[in-house]
């Protein structure tokens, strides 16, 4: 177990704050709402420790080149299966029928 | 069942829906094309959470409705009201969030672990969280995407004044800069200078002066 | 999450002289590597929480840890800093990964 975890940057080099702002996005938008109420009173899923756990699981390059949402997604992803909400399969499943979809609607 | 496309972007880039638009690596989350995988990955999970009523899309847009109605006005309304009401600033850096509890409307479920950093003539603070992202979404919304970036959260400790510079924000010497690492439950609102001036100014009036930032710790509020 | 009420007695005193351990981060580390070795002072006692290092992983986070606010002078924390010297950082930090200085009561 290394010393300084891959999330664990303050003081590391970097470069001029970028401060280009977009408004949110619809699918960015839906990917905060999942993991609210995922994590929310109602359903209490997992906490927001265990979102955090799950995306410092990160690789050092990964967690530096997936983008802010990329990131939340694939830890939703991880802690629905690990709290046995979803499974691996089917969520993957699914993934590959909606890209066939839209692959034949977009010809 | 509403349609999935990627033609539901809601944001205002001009962006054409066909494949053949180039793509170099994409700038992360620039690109919400239907095919990125991460797309897919939320498309699958929302249909199959939905369809095991989990998260139904009714409960999914009424949580996206909640988020949208949250923005930098509400901690706009707060520093203003601070500003006049000196019986109110002293509640609010004392017990912040029940003193914002009995003076506004706020859906607020969880008890907010929040701290209110004044800024005084000696102290400017700033906020960062260098281990995530945490922020006082619910009184400030969404954060924007350089606080959540690599580059300010790196920077921003260990050389505070060069970063503040970069938004335009220059602290004399004489002045301590806090910057406060949001490292656990805490949330952090910076209750920035009145700026002179704005003597006899409403609370309504005094708000707009108060931006985003300002609440941040990377700007100061506005000039009347 | 919401803070818990601290015993009389348990919690180090505002004012207290720290110093922030140095031993390996848990797999989920709250504590930033740049203060870990640095001395501080604490500013604010903020209550009893839940171990998020344990609630990362849906355990129940017990026993409660006392959370500390620290302040730092950034001159201690980074070598040739180049702010004033007036600057410092606080950071939030749970009371397993910090020690009192000698000459403090626990």
């Amino acid at each position: 177990m290394t010393e300084r975890k891959v999330n664990d940057i303050g003081g590391l080099p970097a470069g001029p704050v970028c401060q280009d702002e977009h408004a949110s996005t619809l699918h960015e938008k839906r990917v905060d709402a999942i993991l609210k109420i995922l994590s929310g009173p109602k359903l209490k899923a997992f906490t927001s420790d265990a979102m955090r756990r799950a995306i410092e699981s990160n690789t050092k390059e990964d967690y530096r080149n997936l983008g802010y949402y990329d990131k939340w997604i694939r830890a939703a992803r991880e802690l629905i299966i690990e709290q046995q909400i979803l499974s691996r399969e089917e969520i993957e499943t699914r993934v590959e029928q909606l890209r066939a979809k839209y692959k034949k609607v977009a010809a | 069942m509403s349609s999935n496309h990627g033609h539901h972007h809601d944001h205002d880039h001009d962006h054409s829906h066909g494949h053949a638009h180039p793509h170099s690596p994409p700038a992360p989350d620039d690109d919400d094309g239907y095919d990125r995988y991460e797309v897919l990955l939320q498309t699958a999970i929302r249909e199959l959470l939905d369809e095991k009523g989990i998260i139904t899309a009714a409960e999914l847009h009424a949580q996206i409705d909640k988020q949208d109605s949250l923005s930098p006005a509400i901690g706009g309304k707060i520093v203003a009201k601070a500003w006049v009401d000196p019986v109110f600033k002293k509640q609010l850096l004392a017990d912040p969030f029940k003193t914002i509890n009995q003076h506004f409307e706020l859906d607020i479920i969880t008890p907010l672990e929040l701290v209110v950093l004044e800024n005084t003539p000696t102290v400017h603070n700033v906020v960062v969280c260098t281990l995530c992202s945490c922020y006082p979404r619910m009184l400030l919304g969404i954060p924007p995407a350089w606080y959540k970036s690599i580059d300010y959260r790196s920077r921003v400790g260990v050389e505070p004044r060069k970063v503040l510079a970069e938004f335009g924000t220059n602290i004399p010497d004489s002045v301590e800069v806090r910057v406060s690492d949001s490292t656990a439950d805490l949330r952090f609102l910076v209750l920035p200078n009145r700026p002179s001036g704005t003597e006899g100014m409403t609370e309504a009036q005094l708000a707009d002066l108060v931006t985003r930032d300002s609440m941040i710790g990377t700007s100061v509020a506005l000039k009347p | 999450m919401t803070a818990f009420a601290i015993r009389p007695g348990q919690a180090l005193p505002v004012g207290a002289p720290v110093r922030v351990r140095k031993h390996p981060p848990e797999q989920h580390c709250r504590t930033p590597f740049y203060l870990r070795g640095i001395e501080g002072e604490i500013t604010d006692v903020m209550g009893c929480f839940r171990d998020p290092s344990l609630l990362a992983f849906h355990k129940p986070g017990l026993p409660l840890r006392v959370l500390y606010r620290v302040r730092f002078k950034q001159a201690d924390v980074w070598p040739n800093y180049s702010g004033s010297p007036k600057d410092t950082v606080v950071a939030d930090i749970y009371d397993h990964w910090i020690e009192p200085l000698a000459g403090e009561k626990a």
